[in-house]
């Protein structure tokens, strides 16, 4: 064990719940159903995976549990907010406030420096100069760039961008961080260093983390895996012994 | 605040050329435009503003200096009794037929006959004292430098005016005219060249200068409506200025053509620069996306595409500015006219900010793309 009391069963109220929620997209004729009345909890500060094939409707539950896209039918309720009750700004503020996202592509900024790619979302959120400044370079360190961020995303690694993203998304302190299958275009010991981290962030932060990814190698470190299929969840469970798989160890 | 839309335009810079270019072109299209029109369109009233003269008095409904009519002498003694006038001068226009020796054919001049002393009116920002003296001598011309060729005269050259002998004494600059060739003579001189029976010897303008020349407008209005002196009217050099400018303006139709290539102008860049600034953008959608899913509003975003609007135009005026700046001493020192003022190259400025201003409204509409949704695959 690595020192953090496990529990065995989901502590606290969940932070996100979804409520029979159902979701289809038209495309000219054609009206896929992507979730139908599906109903989910996610429990903070651990990190939940959802896995599934592609098409499953594992993005378009993120996006849901998330405000960026709203439900056709049914409640999504994030840290005791109805997200359907928020009008776009409000959702704009919900998101600025209590969430953070990391995506599949990096998308950062190639004219700033990775330290100002984390600075720029802190400067909206209303901080001063130097505690943006700081909080940029704490978060830096964290996720081990701190002797790098004065590089531009064209002298960085993929694995170092990803890493300057999960900085950005880590030093506005979310209470949830979405991430959108992180690893997916990183070689295994990238994709390794960013599990890490993003476990690291729930356990030390106490952030909730909600990991989309069809990557087999996420599911030894997270504390729950949802298993999805056709817009439903086939399975919900608890690896057994994530200590099984210490920190840092490649896949 | 993280610059995010210097960085980008100074790490993309080539991206954003295009645009640079299109707004300064833009500017310095415009500002040329204005400076020649206004230059050339000045030319029509070089007597007025080439003169120390604050009130005009000419002939009623004179629409341009050019078309004056001549007027009674004694409405010198008028301007004298009024207690805020300095000084008085008679002011002859003369058209008039010229005769180089060269055999250069006809050649349509005005001649204005001025007082030749150091200290008169006329003419006394454009003919320096030593040139004026020469203009003492029986039948002594001056002409303008940049109408020598067309003269076909040298200084020291004799030539006819209506028929009557002339010499060249001088050349002088800043007395082109408009429409014709512009001959200063004295008064006495043009008095003789004078042909026409009905202008029986009477100047066609007496100008004056008074006291204080903040009080011009009022002045004028009280010189106006005194009987016993014939028809005339009062002006305002500023005024009768004007005047002239707009009646040649306006007959020959430049200004419209000068506001429709200015609409041109003003399409042509919009397009250029909105096109370069939608492309910058949909360069960054993604990045754009990601900030609006982190909690930046797109209304933040889209100030940040207005700045680079604005940088982008600024940066093309600075080079505009440069460019124009060596436009205008090259089109000076051959003589062009070129008249720039500071209202004209504010306007310009201005209309190439609101130039760039619409085209970042224009480009913002591609951050509607910028949906995070779309990062989610």
């Amino acid at each position: 064990m690595n020192g953090h009391p496990r529990a065995a069963e989901p502590a606290g109220r969940p932070v996100l719940v979804a409520d029979r929620v159902s979701k289809a997209f038209t495309s000219g004729r054609v009206r896929t159903q992507v979730l139908d009345g599906l109903s989910l909890g996610i429990e903070p500060a651990e990190l939940t995976l959802i896995s599934g094939p592609s098409g499953c409707g594992k993005s378009t539950l993120l996006a849901i549990l998330s405000g960026l896209q709203r439900v056709d039918q049914g409640r999504v309720t994030a840290l005791g907010s109805d997200l359907g009750q928020l009008d776009l700004r409000a959702l704009e503020q919900f998101r600025l406030h209590h969430t953070g996202f990391v995506f599949q592509g990096f998308n950062l900024f190639p004219a700033l420096s990775a330290l100002e790619q984390v600075e720029l979302p802190l400067d909206y959120l209303g901080l001063t100069r130097p505690q943006a400044r700081e909080r940029a370079v704490q978060s830096l360190d964290e996720v081990g760039l701190g002797h790098r961020m004065h590089l531009r995303p064209s002298e960085l690694s993929g694995g170092e961008k990803q890493r300057v993203a999960i900085a950005r998304a880590l030093a506005k302190r979310p209470d949830v961080l979405f991430a959108d299958e992180p690893t997916s275009s990183l070689d295994a010991a990238n994709g390794q260093m960013v599990i890490d981290i993003l476990h690291r962030i729930a356990r030390a932060h106490g952030t909730t983390v909600l990991c989309v990814s069809h990557d087999p190698r996420l599911i030894r470190h997270a504390d729950r895996v949802l298993a999805m299929e056709d817009g439903r969840i086939l399975s919900d469970t608890r690896p057994p012994d994530p200590a099984a798989a210490p920190e840092g160890s490649a896949t | 605040m993280v610059a995010l839309a210097r960085k980008t335009l100074l790490y993309e810079w080539r991206r954003f050329l295009p645009a640079m270019v299109a707004i300064g072109f833009a500017g310095l299209l415009q500002l040329l435009q204005a400076g020649l029109v206004l230059g050339i369109f000045g030319s029509a009233s070089v007597y007025i503003t080439g003169s120390s003269a604050d009130l005009w008095v000419g002939y009623p409904g004179t629409q341009s200096v050019n078309l004056g009519r001549a007027v009674n002498a004694d409405l010198a003694m008028l301007l004298h009794m009024d207690p805020a006038v300095a000084q008085v001068e008679p002011f002859y226009w003369v058209d008039a037929d010229w005769r180089g020796p060269r055999g250069t054919g006809g050649e349509s001049v005005f001649v204005s006959g001025i007082d030749p002393r150091a200290d008169a009116l006329m003419f006394s920002r454009t003919l320096a004292p030593d040139l004026r003296a020469l203009l003492r001598e029986p039948d002594a011309v001056v002409i303008d430098r940049a109408d020598i060729d067309k003269l076909g005269v040298r200084v020291g050259d004799t030539a006819t005016i209506n028929g009557q002998r002339v010499r060249v004494v001088g050349v002088g600059s800043g007395l082109r005219a408009l429409g014709g060739v512009n001959v200063v003579s004295s008064l006495d001189t043009a008095r003789e060249l004078d042909t026409d029976p009905a202008d029986d010897g009477r100047p066609t303008y007496l100008v004056a200068r008074l006291h204080d020349p903040a009080r011009a407008d009022a002045v004028a209005r009280r010189l106006r409506g005194h009987g016993g002196y014939g028809p005339y009217q009062v002006w305002t050099a500023r005024d009768f200025s004007r005047r002239s400018v707009l009646y040649w303006m306006l007959d020959t139709g430049a200004g419209a053509g000068v506001l429709f290539l200015a609409g041109i102008v003003f399409v042509v860049g919009a397009v250029i620069t909105s096109q370069t600034l939608m492309g910058a953008v949909a360069g960054s959608v993604r990045e754009y996306a990601t900030l609006n899913a982190l909690g930046v509003g797109v209304g933040k975003l889209r100030w940040v595409v207005l700045e680079q609007a604005f940088w982008v135009s600024a940066l093309g005026l600075l080079g505009a500015t440069v460019l124009g700046v060596a436009i205008i001493a090259l089109a000076r020192s051959q003589d062009v006219p070129v008249v720039l003022d500071i209202p004209i190259t504010l306007a310009c400025i201005v209309l190439a900010l609101g130039l760039a201003a619409i085209s970042g409204l224009v480009a913002m509409r591609s951050l509607r793309r910028a949906d995070p949704a779309t990062l989610l695959r």
